[in-house]
C-alpha cells in the first residue's frame, strides 16, 4: 500500500497551507489535496486538519490511485459532517490511472466542519477538518496557587489572531476581564500568538474557569484553564504530620538506645556472636593484654 | 601503663567493626540518606519547569539551583568531615538533616530566583554535605569484610528514589503547587535527622581521642592543630591520596555527562520521547543491580579492589565512547545496559578503595577532601560537554570526551602505590608509636611495619585506631598478616557516587 504522505506531497501540502493564509474573501484558494491509494482489500481513511482564519472559498481535491481493474470512470461525492451534500455527486473519468474529484466550498463561520470526499465503488475517503486554529497545549490539570500569591495563565497558538480576550466563567456565564477596571488584580500581556493573564492578590473567590479567546475574522477560538486557590493550611497538614513522625522516630531511637546502653557487656557479647572473627580477635587481645 | 592498657582495651571493642548487627541498620540509614539527598536532587526537574513558568526566568538560570546545591554539597564536605571528627557523626548528621529541611521550607516562601539559590542551593546544600560524608564514613567504620556490599546496598537508595520521587513530586506539585510541595519536601528531608539518630557512635570522635591522649604530653591542642587534624590536611602530602584525588576528578568529569546527554542524544538521532525515557529507565535499573553485584563480588576478595575499579572504569569509558556508534534502537539499549551496569559497579568501589589508600582512621577527612577536589571535575565536565555539543552539533564528541576522561582516570589509578602488587598493601600507619603499643604488638606486626612505606601522618599520635586495626587484622586468621590484609583494605569512595548521583 502506498503511504499517503510522501515527502513530496507533504511539501506540496505545506505550500498550499501557506497560500491559504494569504487568501482573501473572494479568491478561490487551492487549499488542500490528498492522494489515496486503494489496493484490493485495503481501506484507507485519511484525515487532514486545516486551520481557517478568515471566511473564504476553499477548493478541496481528492486524488484516487491504484484502483484494481482500472475502471474507466467512478462516482464520487462529498459529505459535510457525515451528511451527503446535495448535488455533489459527480462522475470521475480515469486520467492516467488517477481519478480526481474536486469541489469549491464557501466557508463562513457556520460552514466549518468535517468535509469528506467519498466514492460509491469503494471505501476510500479523505476527511478535511476545517476549524479555527486550535489551542493545543492546554493543561488538563488545574493550576494551583495560594492566597496572596499571584499566578500566570497563558494561551498560545500557531497563528496570530486579531486580538485576545480573557473571560472568567461563572457557572454558564462569561464575564470579560477588564484590566482598566481592575488594574490591581489583573494584568494582560499580549504578544502576537501568545497571551498571558496575571492574576494578583489571589483570594479564594478567584478560583474557577478562565477562558482565553483568540479573535479571528471567522470565529473566535477558545480554550480554558482552571485555577484553584488554596490557603496555606493545606500543605501544612502533611508537613506537620511528617514532622511529628520524625520527632517520634528520633525520640524512640534515642530512648531505645538509652535503655540498651547500661549493658556495655551486652553490646560487646552480642556483637561477638553476630560477626565473624573480628570480635574473637578483640577477645583474644584482651587475654593477651592480661 | 595500666591506665594506657585499659584505655586501649576500652577503645578496641569500640573501634572494632561489627560487620553486621547494628551495621545493617546504619546501611539502612545510608540508604535513606542517599535517597533523600541524591534521589531528591535527581528528581528536582519537576520543580524547575514550575520555576521557569512562575519566575519567568530561563531554564539555564533555574538549573543553577541544582548546580549550587551540588557544589555546596561537595565543597562543604570537608567541613562535614571535620565537624564529625570533632563532635562525632551523629550530631553532625542530625544537624545536616535539619538544615536540608530548613532550606526547602524557606524556599517555599521564595519570591525571586535568588531566594531559591540561597535556600535550596546554599542552605540545603550545606545540609546535604553534613549528612552524606559522615554517613558514608560511618558505614565504612561499621564494616570491614563486607564493606563493598554494604556500600553497594546503601547506594541503591539513590536509584530507587529517583524512580519513586519523580511521580511523587509530580503529584505533590499538582496538588499543592510548588510552594506547598517544597514545604512537604522539607518535612521529608527532616527524616534525615532520624537517620542520623540511628548512627550509634563506634568510639569517640578522632579529635577528641587525640586531645585526650595529648593531655599527658605537650599541649598540641592549639586551635590550628585541631583544625589541621579535623580536616586531615596531612593527607595533602600523601602520595596515594593525591593520586587518587586526581583519578577521581577525571572520573567525575566524565561520569555524569551521559546522564545529562543520553536523553537528548536519543531524541537527536531520531527516537521518540518514550523510547528515550525507556533507555534512561533501563540504565537506572541496571545501575542499581550493578552496585549490589559489584559490592558483593568485590567482597569475595578474589580480585583486589583497585584492580576491579580499573576494570569497571575501563569498561565504562569504552562503552561511553561506543554510544555514538549505536544507531539502531536495540544497539543503543545494549550499550546503555553495559554503561549502566559499569557505572553502578564502579560507584561502591570508588568509595571503598579509600580506606585501602589512607586507612580507616583517616577515611572521614579523606572523603571530605576528595569530594572537594573532585568537584572541580564536575564543574568542568558539564560545560565542556555542552560546549562540544554546541560546536559540533552532535553529542558524539561529548560522549567520546566523557569516555576518555574515564580512561584517563583509569590510567591515573594504575599509578597508585601498591597497585601492581598481587596482595593488598598494609594499612598505613605512622612509624612513631607509643611505647606501650609497641611492646604488645611488635612481634605480631613486625612484618606490617617493615613493609609500610606510606608516609606517615604529620601529627604524631594518631596511632590508636591503626594499631587496633592491624592487631585485628593479624589475629583474624592466625596466618601471616599480608594475606589477611587483603580482606581488610578495600573501601570505597563516596565521591564517585556523589558525582554520579548528581546527575
Amino acid at each position: 500500500m502506498d503511504l499517503f504522505l510522501t515527502n513530496s506531497s507533504f511539501a506540496l501540502h505545506k505550500t498550499l497551507i501557506e497560500r491559504l493564509e494569504l487568501c482573501g474573501l473572494l479568491e478561490v484558494c487551492f487549499a488542500d489535496w490528498a492522494t489515496i491509494s486503494w489496493n484490493t482489500g485495503q481501506n484507507q481513511v485519511i484525515i487532514e486538519e486545516l486551520a481557517i482564519l478568515t471566511p473564504q472559498y476553499i477548493e478541496l481535491l481528492c486524488n484516487l490511485i491504484d484502483i484494481p481493474n482500472n475502471p474507466p470512470y467512478i462516482t464520487g461525492y462529498w459529505t459535510k459532517d457525515g451528511q451527503e451534500i446535495e448535488n455533489s455527486e459527480e462522475t470521475v473519468n480515469r486520467n492516467n490511472e488517477q481519478y480526481i474529484i474536486k469541489r469549491t466550498f464557501s466557508i463562513q463561520a457556520r460552514d466549518l466542519g468535517n468535509y469528506s470526499c467519498m466514492f460509491r465503488e469503494n471505501e476510500a475517503q479523505v476527511t478535511f477538518v476545517l476549524v479555527v486554529p486550535v489551542i493545543k497545549d492546554k493543561r488538563d490539570k488545574p493550576v494551583v496557587s495560594y492566597t496572596g500569591d499571584s499566578v500566570v495563565l497563558e494561551c498560545k497558538l500557531k497563528h496570530t489572531p486579531n486580538t485576545w480576550n480573557w473571560y472568567k466563567a461563572n457557572n454558564t456565564e462569561k464575564g470579560l476581564i477588564n484590566v482598566t477596571a481592575n488594574p490591581l488584580n489583573y494584568k494582560i500581556f499580549i504578544n502576537g500568538n501568545e497571551t498571558k493573564l496575571t492574576v494578583l492578590n489571589l483570594t479564594e473567590e478567584d478560583s474557577g474557569k478562565y477562558i482565553c479567546s483568540a479573535e479571528f475574522d471567522i470565529k473566535p477560538s477558545e480554550s480554558y484553564v482552571e485555577l484553584k486557590v488554596l490557603s496555606y493550611t493545606e500543605p501544612l497538614k502533611p508537613f506537620i504530620a511528617i514532622v511529628v513522625e520524625v520527632i517520634v522516630l528520633v525520640t524512640l531511637i534515642l530512648l531505645w538506645e538509652k535503655c540498651n546502653k547500661p549493658d556495655g557487656a551486652n553490646v560487646f557479647s552480642s556483637t561477638r556472636d553476630e560477626s565473624n572473627g573480628v570480635q574473637n580477635n578483640t577477645a583474644r587481645q584482651r587475654k593477651l593484654e592480661h | 601503663m595500666m591506665e594506657k592498657t585499659q584505655e586501649e582495651q576500652q577503645s578496641s571493642p569500640q573501634m572494632a567493626a561489627p560487620d553486621g548487627g547494628w551495621g545493617w541498620v546504619v546501611v539502612g540509614s545510608l540508604f535513606m540518606s542517599s535517597a533523600l539527598v541524591f534521589g531528591l536532587i535527581r528528581s528536582l526537574g519537576v520543580f524547575f519547569v514550575e520555576f521557569v513558568q512562575y519566575f519567568g526566568e530561563s531554564a539555564q538560570a533555574v538549573s543553577w539551583i541544582a548546580s549550587i546545591g551540588l557544589a555546596m554539597q561537595q565543597l562543604m564536605s570537608p567541613i562535614g568531615a571535620a565537624a564529625s571528627n570533632v563532635y562525632g557523626t551523629r550530631p553532625v548528621v542530625m544537624m545536616g538533616g535539619f538544615l536540608s529541611g530548613l532550606g526547602f521550607i524557606l524556599a517555599s516562601q521564595a519570591t525571586s530566583l535568588v531566594h531559591l539559590y540561597l535556600t535550596m542551593g546554599l542552605i540545603s546544600g550545606l545540609g546535604w554535605a553534613l549528612v552524606f560524608t559522615p554517613t558514608v564514613a560511618s558505614v565504612m567504620q561499621y564494616f570491614t569484610v563486607r564493606r563493598s556490599l554494604a556500600m553497594g546496598l546503601g547506594f541503591t537508595g539513590v536509584g530507587l528514589a529517583s524512580f519513586a520521587f519523580s511521580p511523587l513530586f509530580q503529584y505533590l506539585v499538582e496538588v499543592y503547587a510548588w510552594r506547598g510541595a517544597l514545604l512537604v519536601l522539607g518535612g521529608l528531608s527532616f527524616n534525615m535527622i532520624a537517620c542520623g539518630a540511628l548512627i550509634r557512635p563506634l568510639g569517640k570522635p578522632k579529635v577528641v581521642l587525640k586531645t585526650e591522649n595529648l593531655t599527658k604530653l605537650n599541649k598540641c591542642s592549639s586551635l590550628l592543630s585541631r583544625i589541621f587534624e579535623s580536616f586531615e590536611l596531612s593527607l595533602l602530602s600523601h602520595r596515594g591520596f593525591l593520586t587518587y584525588a586526581v583519578a577521581i576528578t577525571f572520573f567525575n568529569a566524565g561520569y555524569f555527562i551521559p546522564y545529562i546527554h543520553l536523553v537528548a542524544h536519543s531524541r537527536h538521532i531520531g527516537f521518540t520521547e518514550y523510547q528515550a525515557a525507556f533507555v534512561i529507565s533501563v540504565t537506572g535499573v541496571v545501575d542499581i543491580m550493578g552496585r549490589v553485584a559489584s559490592g558483593w563480588f568485590s567482597d569475595l576478595g578474589k580480585i583486589r579492589m583497585p584492580h576491579m575499579l580499573v576494570v569497571w572504569t575501563g569498561l565504562l569509558g569504552l562503552s561511553l565512547m561506543i554510544i555514538p556508534v549505536a544507531v539502531v534502537y536495540s544497539g543503543l539499549i545494549v550499550i546503555s545496559v553495559v554503561y549502566g551496569f559499569c557505572a553502578g559497579a564502579m560507584t561502591p568501589l570508588a568509595f571503598a578503595v579509600v580506606p585501602e589508600i589512607v586507612g580507616i582512621g583517616r577515611v572521614l577527612g579523606a572523603l571530605g577532601l576528595l569530594q572537594l577536589i573532585e568537584s572541580v571535575g564536575g564543574l568542568l565536565g558539564a560545560p565542556l560537554s555542552g560546549w562540544l555539543k554546541d560546536c559540533t552539533g552532535t553529542y558524539t564528541l561529548s560522549f567520546i570526551a566523557a569516555g576518555s576522561f574515564l580512561v584517563l582516570g583509569m590510567l591515573v589509578t594504575m599509578t597508585l602505590p601498591y597497585f601492581w602488587s598481587c596482595t593488598a598493601p598494609p594499612p598505613p600507619s605512622p612509624s612513631k608509636r607509643m611505647s606501650q603499643d609497641g611492646s604488645i604488638e611488635d612481634g605480631l606486626l613486625k612484618q606490617t611495619l617493615s613493609s609500610n612505606s606510606v608516609p606517615e601522618s604529620l601529627c604524631p599520635l594518631d596511632d590508636t585506631p591503626y594499631s587496633d586495626k592491624e592487631l585485628k587484622v593479624c589475629w583474624k586468621s592466625d596466618v601471616t598478616c599480608p594475606v589477611q590484609e587483603r580482606d581488610e583494605i578495600p573501601q570505597e569512595m563516596m565521591h564517585h557516587t556523589n558525582s554520579g548521583e548528581i546527575l
